[in-house]
């Protein structure tokens, strides 16, 4: 198992169960997750996706276990974390303009008192270039398409500049072209050692997407390389009898023949 | 216009600028009618701290009352969190069953207690100038005045400390947890704040007028602009215009000033729905006719 070699764990969950009126969403979740890696997270519906990255995050209540972060207690390191919540948590009918939301993601470090100051201004400027949002810096928030919602988080989140990121879905209602922008920025953030847990629908992209993949359905179905842990079997597992969808991933891995990191072709299936 | 015309103007303008200030965060934290519940549920407060105290003297007042208040938040937070109701049964439940423990409280001992529901309620701006402050000897003006005063510097204060925590906690409550900037913390300092607002305000003005001014000013400021900022400060102005307008109006009319102030409130927030330059009525009109 590929978990033991991990020297550097960006993050340890262990023994994590998290239930909602005494019904468990999560049960007995135990992974490690190494520094540097763009992580998918995957599952049906109701799997406990979204519910697993708040509860990393100390968003919600345990029922029991414990996170750790750069193998210290979350509250240590709140200033390393940032969070792309989903899109519709939010009301867009805020009075607040692009460059507000993004500045949200200086406060962290400025702390009580201080107001952002010009470096912090320079820092979401950037942000906003990387996401192709600079035209949109006054824009007010409703007036943005969801594409542009989404990407105004991605800038907020960028501009936190920390070294582990939880995206919830950040692909919902993204055109081809946004996300594949999307997706670039993401690998050139785990190429500077950031580490990116990303809440995902798509089975289709999952292999061009991700280094490391975490297949949930309450329990924890897999956890490691894609390569490795993408297959025929995990699916099955994890999506149960939703067959026409599995044959679908199915008929994609035997076609593609998928590559795994270091380039060399290997048959999964 | 004479003294007591200003220091009454003064007053309401005191009032509805802290209530607008706070106003503007719970309307956006949709969270409006936890003014008028706190207004309400502040009574039985009132009452045993009169009872404990057995003084009418404001401070004792003021402080029962704002501990009930922070109270009534408490429970309507807890009844929201652990029993599972939703905020707006929450609130209802609460200040209810608060407001008629106090008014119980309030006829059990009636004979000693010199309160009454209508003078809570209502209130009586006018007589503002007649419960002067005195400093040796001296009396340097109304009590009301010098009250809502310190209850608006410490509102521009909080708000101007806090202006990032709260615009984040309201806009992005669960981001800003990531963060590590506490919800919970800010939650209570804004409902705290508008305990003490509520209570120093209603003394003067009464709970009606208290929750009028809530939710009018900053309503109207939401139609107007997009922007946090200006909307902190179009709220209150339009509190401010509402006071003096309705001040007039009611010496016009030679009718209640608290009534008067609440419905020019109403008004301007009518004119607000119509005219205003992103929102109005009347723009949409416009801009939605087809070019001929």
């Amino acid at each position: 198992m590929d978990n033991e070699n991990i020297v550097y764990p960006a993050l340890e969950v262990h023994d994590l169960t998290v239930a909602f009126d005494r019904k468990p969403v999560l049960w007995n979740i135990d992974l490690t997750l190494p520094e540097g890696k763009l992580v998918g997270i995957v599952g049906p519906n109701g799997a406990g996706k979204s519910t697993l990255i708040k509860a990393v995050m100390g968003l919600l209540p345990l029922s029991s276990g414990y996170v750790k972060l750069f193998d210290q207690p979350i509250n240590d390191v709140r200033k390393r974390i940032s969070y792309v919540p989903q899109r519709e948590s939010v009301d867009w009918d805020f009075p607040a303009s692009v460059l507000d939301v993004v500045l949200m993601g200086r406060y962290s470090k400025l702390g009580l008192f201080k107001r952002p100051r010009k470096a912090d201004y320079d820092v979401a400027l950037d942000c906003l270039k990387k996401v192709g949002m600079e035209a949109y810096i006054n824009r007010q928030i409703s007036q943005l398409s969801g594409g542009q919602q989404q990407r105004t988080f991605l800038a907020r989140a960028l501009a936190q500049q920390a070294d582990i990121y939880f995206m919830d879905e950040p692909f919902a209602g993204v055109d081809a072209a946004t996300e594949k922008a999307i997706i670039n920025l993401l690998r050139t953030m785990t190429e500077a050692k950031k580490t990116v847990i990303v809440v995902h629908h798509d089975l289709q992209s999952v292999t061009q997407y991700f280094d490391w993949l975490l297949m949930l359905n309450t329990r924890l179905i897999a956890c490691g390389p894609t390569s490795t842990v993408f297959t025929q079997q995990n699916l099955q597992e994890t999506y149960g009898g939703k067959l026409t969808l599995l044959s679908d991933v199915g008929d994609l891995i035997r076609r593609e023949n998928f590559p795994n990191r270091e380039g060399v072709t290997r048959k999964v299936l | 216009m004479n003294n007591n015309d200003l220091s009454i103007i003064f007053t309401a303008s005191l009032v509805a600028s802290s209530c607008a200030l706070l106003g503007c965060f719970l309307i956006l934290r949709k969270m409006a009618m936890v003014g008028d519940a706190i207004s309400h549920a502040v009574l039985p407060g009132i009452v045993i701290a009169f009872l404990i105290s057995g003084s009418r003297d404001s401070m004792t007042m003021l402080i029962g009352a704002g501990l009930i208040g922070v109270l009534t938040t408490f429970l309507i937070e807890f009844l929201h969190k652990k029993a599972k109701l939703q905020t707006d049964a929450s609130i209802g439940v609460t200040f209810t069953w608060l407001f008629a423990i106090g008014v119980v409280l309030i006829s059990l001992f009636a004979g000693k207690v010199d309160l009454d529901q209508d003078c809570v309620l209502y209130g009586e701006i006018a007589y503002v100038p007649l419960d002067t402050l005195i400093v040796g000897g001296q009396s340097i003006g109304p009590r009301a005045l010098y009250i809502m005063g310190i209850i608006l510097t410490i509102i521009i204060l909080f708000i101007w400390i806090g202006y990032k925590e709260l615009f984040l906690t309201t806009f992005d409550p669960a981001y800003a947890s990531a963060i590590g900037i506490s919800t919970t913390l800010w939650h209570y300092l804004l409902m705290g704040a508008v305990s003490a607002t509520t209570v120093a305000s209603f003394e003067s003005v009464g709970a009606i007028l208290v929750v009028a001014l809530l939710i009018a000013p900053a309503a109207t400021a939401y139609l107007i602009t997009d922007n946090l900022k200006w909307m902190l400060v179009i709220a209150c102005i339009a509190g401010i215009v509402a006071s003096i307008t309705g001040y007039f109006f009611a010496v016009w009319l030679d009718g209640s000033i608290a009534g008067a102030i609440a419905a020019m409130a109403g008004a301007i927030f009518v004119l607000a729905m119509i005219f205003s330059p992103t929102h109005g009525i009347l723009m949409k009109k416009i801009s939605a006719q087809p070019e001929s």
